[in-house]
């Protein structure tokens, strides 16, 4: 009898060591919400789309930047009301090993509608330690700015350098290596190898890696609330034929740039959504060692060996969750001017343009954006410009995430 | 020879330790990171990526988050979209292997939990809407406690070494926790059906749990900042209901709820929202302590 009760106890006894403690009402304990429907659609890619528009004014009536041959995307914005790129992407793990993005820019250029792919890479996720690799069409990391699209830009152009050395955003159809390495402060090197069909290359021969990349990174925060990374990197290339002025001057040759960025991020209050600090700056070096041709003068091919460099600096403000304020100053300086192209469009007449700028922009939710933008500009000896830009950025789709 | 010595020396000091190397914990939000010390032990290494100050909705895929996911075995995260605008971004870059989803080193908090109210219909005009539904619940101490169990089994099977250990501090855990559960809800009794103001979507789990009754939010959408006209109907719910209280997580702005307090004569809350997120919260347990201290007090 008394066995049969503590027996009894005892199952009692496991029972309750085995049972969890009661631990809340239905809705809160029940496993994990039913999982998605399985259906081919679950499987699509995160569709988004990025819609830019602008108004511009301009008091210059000859923006050409003295000294250099920019390429076609490195004048000024187009002015007027305009339309930028629409940007559709597509972007997806392809299996446990790969990722995949896509990203086409539909714009209008002289009357046509044109489709243009900005981007079309895979990247590994499954390498082991720290390794990367990614492969195909993408921003190549020349620099901060560079690597990152238009639209999460602090300003309504990219600053002088940008536009001259890399065309505004240079890209590259290529492969690239990358490793993190396993230390506490973020640390990174690459390396890539690239087709060289773009800006500052062009129209590569044959079989030949007309441009290769290396760069290095590190980065790391100041306490809680401050962050920093600093870069280097150097893009060589091997330009078959150039084209840059409207494709008035032809460059042939090697173009070797190397580029040093720093930018730093502070969140005063510990909260980088009511108030943030950015200051960001970038110091460009190019050596180019071949010919160059003005044909609207009619030098013929020239033999050019020159250095050049450039840089900007900027700071943007965010003073309120949904207010940002911001000045740049950029620089680009092209040397002496070989005797051979003396006024032609390689002239700088001893004149090193710049621009300045001041920005205020109101960012409605993490979707919109509506800046205005003055800049005031001196292109070459003599010109002044002043140019107001106002200007709209819209997300739809997939929730987008940056990058530092 | 002697370059020898000193490479032998470095291997058999190194060596124990790499044999017994810690689980390396990549945390988004610092609740999740005291759960895995309370868990972990001193056989996990974690690192949070957002401090209680910080909204986890903004963060910045910063350098020295990438470093630390470079190297975490585990990431341990909320998920639901809540981390949308920058763990995407440090998963690729940092292309760690073992913590890619579907593989057992990526861990989402949701996943364990039934979320409140996903919208019927889904659309950006509503504001930043999480389809899959709230993702604050952390707010609601007992679905740490089924986080905690998930979180264990996964643990587990990563570290099976060390299996034993990790279920025998779930117990404790378990244990201390429900003790604190049970007096807090005594404590919190006369709270309610109390009506309530809030800053953003932030404490649906709170107000179920405590049984408060969320009137407004002061945002006018999920995600954007209050608007004046939306600030009048505010008024006007909250005076209806008879608000009492407003309550802020450490990172809302506090602008709009001093107006509405002044007009109704409502007093601001301020919850820790996150271990951390107010003074005296540097455990899970001492977070909820505190919330239900600043809710009852007078």
């Amino acid at each position: 009898m008394l066995q049969e009760r503590l027996n009894h106890l005892e199952e009692k006894q496991q029972e309750a060591a085995i049972t969890p403690p009661p631990v809340a009402p239905a809705p809160v304990a029940e496993a994990a919400p039913s999982g998605p429907q399985s259906n081919d659609n679950a499987f699509n890619p995160a569709i988004s789309a990025v819609l830019n528009g602008h108004y511009a004014a301009f008091t210059g009536h000859n923006p050409t930047v003295v000294g250099f041959a920019a390429g076609d995307e490195g004048g000024r914005a187009t002015e007027g009301l305009a339309l930028d790129e629409a940007e559709i992407g597509l972007s997806s793990n392809v299996d446990d090993k790969f990722f995949a993005n896509v990203i086409a820019s539909l714009s209008e250029q002289n009357g046509e509608t044109e489709v243009e792919l900005e981007e079309a890479y895979i990247r590994s996720l499954g390498l082991p330690y720290g390794l990367g690799l990614k492969m195909g069409r993408f921003l190549t990391p020349v620099g901060y700015l560079n690597e990152h699209h238009a639209h999460t830009d602090d300003f309504a152009d990219r600053p002088l350098p940008n536009r001259l050395f890399l065309n505004n955003s240079t890209k590259d159809d290529g492969v690239m290596a990358s490793w993190i390495l396993p230390t506490d402060i973020y640390s990174e090197i690459g390396v890539g190898g690239f087709r060289g069909g773009n800006f500052p290359g062009g129209s590569p021969d044959g079989s030949d890696i007309g441009s290769a990349l290396a760069y290095s990174r590190i980065g790391g925060d100041i306490g809680d609330n401050q962050s920093w990374l600093l870069g280097a990197s150097a893009l060589v290339s091997k330009a078959g034929s150039r084209a840059g002025n409207d494709g008035s001057v032809l460059f042939h040759g090697d173009s070797d740039l190397y580029v040093a960025s720093l930018r730093y991020n502070w969140a005063p209050t510990g909260n980088s959504q009511l108030q943030d600090i950015s200051l960001q700056g970038e110091y460009f070096w190019r050596n180019e060692n071949g010919t160059y041709d003005d044909t609207n003068i009619g030098t013929g091919p020239t033999p050019f060996d020159q250095n050049q460099s450039g840089w900007y600096a900027q700071g943007v403000y965010k003073f309120a969750p949904q207010w940002r304020i911001g000045a740049r100053y950029s620089q680009a300086s092209a040397g002496d001017t070989p005797a051979a192209l003396i006024g032609t469009a390689l002239d700088s007449g001893g004149h090193d343009p710049w621009n300045a700028a001041l920005m205020g922009d109101w960012t409605n939710s993490e979707f919109s954006r509506v800046r205005l933008q003055y800049g005031y500009e001196k292109p070459a000896n003599g010109q002044k410009d002043n140019q107001i830009i106002l200007q709209y950025i819209m997300a739809i789709g997939a929730h987008p995430a940056h990058t530092f | 020879m002697k370059r020898l010595t000193y490479l032998i020396l470095a291997f058999t000091v190194l060596m124990p330790h790499m044999a017994q190397a810690e689980t390396r914990i990549f945390a988004c939000e610092p609740e999740w990171a005291a759960l895995a010390n309370e868990i972990g032990g001193d056989k996990v290494a974690v690192t949070s990526a957002t401090s209680g100050t910080e909204d986890p909705h903004h963060v910045r895929a910063k350098p020295s988050l990438l470093a630390a996911m470079r190297r975490a075995d585990v990431v341990f995260c909320t998920g639901a979209g809540l981390e949308a605008g920058w763990l995407p971004v440090l998963m690729q870059q940092a292309a760690d292997a073992q913590v890619q989803p579907g593989n057992p080193g990526n861990l989402m908090a949701s996943s364990f939990v039934r979320l409140m109210n996903p919208p019927a219909k889904i659309d950006r005009a509503m504001g930043d809407v999480h389809p899959e539904g709230n993702p604050h619940i952390q707010t609601d101490p007992r679905n740490i406690v089924a986080v905690a169990k998930g979180f264990t089994e996964r643990l587990a099977q990563i570290d099976v070494e060390n299996a034993g250990y990790y279920q025998g501090r779930l117990g404790d855990f378990t244990q201390r926790f429900q003790g604190m559960i049970t007096a807090s809800e005594s404590a919190a009794k006369s709270l309610k059906g109390a009506p309530v103001v809030v800053y953003h979507d932030e404490w649906a789990y709170l107000n179920r749990w405590l049984g408060l009754n969320e009137v407004a939010t002061l945002e006018a959408k999920p995600g954007i900042p209050p608007t004046a006209s939306h600030l009048q109907d505010v008024l006007a719910t909250s005076r209806n209901a008879g608000v009492k209280m407003i309550l802020l997580a450490p990172f809302d702005d506090d602008q709009a709820a001093k107006w509405l307090a002044g007009q109704i004569g409502a007093k601001i809350v301020r919850l820790p929202f996150t271990v951390g997120g107010r003074p005296g919260t540097e455990t899970l347990q001492a977070t909820f302590e505190t919330t239900v201290k600043s809710l009852t007090q007078p």
